[in-house]
């Protein structure tokens, strides 16, 4: 696999607290990626990851810098956030494990599903954090290798 | 899949180049070109926004004509029943289904009763039904369109279901076969529409190779004959027995009173449906069941091509609940059996609408949108559709396309005209 074969690259900024605004970039790198013709299944996938990664930086983070790199066979996105960081990964990893306050939690988000859920819909994942800094996710979706999402 | 017909057509007589229409679409499938309005078809969903936008009757729905009604030697009409709503308090479903017979058809059929069946059956496939989650119903066309081409991952959601126009249509047409002697073929079933979105379905189905029924005529062009009609002879035709439970169907806008799946929401609106499909695609739209969804602002009630406004409409359709009463409902053991048998089935599953691509394409794809993200920054992004696409985007990508150019923005242009003046000012060089 030729990782050097950058087909596209774009960097998209999102703002933390901005529910009003939250999940826009998910849709916009959403409606991207079905201009591109790519398998409505990967579209999917990555669609659903780029909103939990979207809405965890609205809730947790100051700002985030989400970025889209497309390869031949695969599609990377990684995003980088200046904010608290997260304390114990391996905790915030386990399903049902959520830190959100009571007024996320009122607009439907803090299930403490949202890192498991980008994890279990990429190929690829991973998290470094560093407290009192901030977070980075990469993820992954092989684009030449639809799968059906468990 | 094979090329769509489309329902609605260009008057170019008629059209001045306003932008009004290309403003209103909502799929970006209109431009203005050389004072003209062009289509691409391949994005039409058919709503009919163009249609409403336009002052100029320049885009109007291809409804059949009585030519299309002369083909057949028994003509029958089946209203949608949005048309019980559009004369007022006094005037009851059999009137208007009896007026029918003074304007060019032999008989109307009332379509109540297999909203109720087809109700029902949904309520039965959703108790027995697996994912994915929420369903999503199939009754309006262009919301299915909309799926299909902006939404494709959504496509097994939706409830393969037949909707109660075509199963109705089915049913009359064998019925009265037997009734009358006739041969199927000898009779035209014509649905009474109160949109755009339904006419191109007898033409290219949804869901099946082809309709039940033979035509459609807008309830906006039976109005004024149907009024007079009713006027002149308030008879009601005896024979048609309405039902209510289909009649609270269509005024819930598909939410059922006492629907076992009672966790249902109803969808209505293009923006709103936007809204809905995206979250549901990005798995972000958990808990309800069972959505609803119509591409106009309230359901069938404000098609683009009724008559009475949409809130009056539904008030006189309560009235006419109100003085029906209530009669027993179907059985349900009567439409599981039915469901069991395929009745409500579909002949085939809806596709979506997604080309293959390969490497190449996706090559080309991803440097196309290199250059519209290029051009876009250029653009003033003033969105302001003088340039005859709907907005700076779109112009980028039908430059890209080679569909447009550059120069097409009069900003762009007004600032190309101020630097050639400024340089045909300037003193020529002494030399």
């Amino acid at each position: 696999m030729d990782r050097d074969d950058l087909l596209y690259r774009e960097r998209f900024r999102i703002k933390g607290n901005d529910f009003e605004r939250g999940g826009e970039v998910a849709t916009h790198v959403k409606g991207l990626l079905k201009g591109f013709g790519l398998h409505p299944e990967i579209v999917r996938r990555l669609s659903i990851a780029n909103f939990e990664a979207e809405m965890n930086v609205v809730m947790y983070a100051e700002e985030a810098e989400l970025e889209l790199l497309l390869f031949p066979n695969l599609i990377r996105v990684v995003v980088t956030d200046r904010g608290d960081g997260i304390a114990d990964i391996d905790w915030a990893m386990r399903e049902g494990n959520s830190t959100a306050t009571a007024e996320m939690r009122a607009r439907g988000f803090g299930a403490g599903l949202g890192l498991p859920n980008i994890k279990r819909n990429a190929d690829e994942f991973a998290i470094e954090s560093t407290l009192g800094v901030g977070t980075t996710l990469r993820y992954a979706v092989f684009t030449d290798r639809p799968r059906d999402a468990s | 899949m094979r090329k769509r017909s489309h329902a609605i057509v260009i008057d170019e007589s008629r059209c001045n180049g306003c932008v009004a229409c290309s403003m209103a679409c909502p799929t970006r499938a209109l431009r203005v070109r050389n004072n003209l309005v062009r289509a691409k078809w391949e994005r039409c969903i058919d709503c009919g926004a163009c249609i409403s936008a336009c002052r100029r009757d320049a885009l109007r729905p291809r409804t059949s004509t009585s030519a299309d009604l002369e083909r057949f030697k028994l003509r029958v009409a089946i209203p949608s029943l949005v048309l019980y709503g559009q004369f007022g308090d006094n005037v009851r479903p059999g009137q208007i289904l009896h007026a029918f017979r003074s304007i060019g058809f032999d008989l109307a059929c009332d379509m109540s009763w297999m909203c109720e069946m087809v109700a029902a059956a949904i309520d039965a496939y959703l108790t027995d039904c697996r994912g994915p989650w929420p369903k999503i119903s199939m009754t309006c066309p262009a919301v299915l369109r909309l799926i299909q081409l902006e939404y494709p991952s959504l496509v097994s959601h939706l409830i393969p279901l037949d909707t109660a126009r075509e199963l109705a249509a089915k049913l009359h047409r064998r019925r009265i076969a037997v009734e009358r002697g006739l041969d199927p073929g000898e009779i035209g079933l014509f649905y009474i529409s109160p949109c755009t979105a339904l006419v191109d379905t007898i033409e290219s189905p949804l869901g099946r190779r082809t309709s039940h029924l033979d035509g459609v005529f807008s309830i906006a062009e039976l109005y004024g004959p149907l009024l007079r009609a009713v006027k002149s002879n308030p008879e009601a035709s005896s024979d048609e027995v309405v039902s209510i439970r289909g009649l609270r169907w269509v005024l819930a806008s598909g939410e059922i009173p006492g629907m076992r799946n009672v966790n249902s929401i109803t969808v209505k609106g293009l923006r709103d449906v936007v809204y809905v499909l995206d979250r549901i695609e990005s798995g972000t739209f958990v808990g309800a069941d069972f959505i609803n969804t119509y591409i106009c602002d309230d359901g069938c009630f404000s098609g683009h091509l009724t008559i009475a406004g949409r809130y009056a409409a539904q008030r006189y359709l309560h009235h006419v609940v109100r003085q029906l009463g209530d009669p027993p409902p179907v059985k349900e053991s009567r439409i599981r059996s039915l469901l069991q048998s395929h009745f409500f089935d579909l002949e085939y599953p809806i596709e979506p609408h997604t080309p293959a691509v390969d490497l190449k394409d996706l090559r080309e794809a991803t440097a196309r949108q290199q250059q519209k993200n290029e051009l876009c920054a250029a653009l003033p992004g003033k969105d302001c559709g003088a340039c005859g696409a709907p907005n700076c985007e779109t112009l980028a990508g039908d430059i890209v396309e080679g569909q447009a150019a550059f120069g097409d923005c009069p900003f762009v242009r007004i600032g190309q005209l101020t630097r050639e003046i400024v340089s045909l000012k300037e003193p020529p060089r002494q030399g």
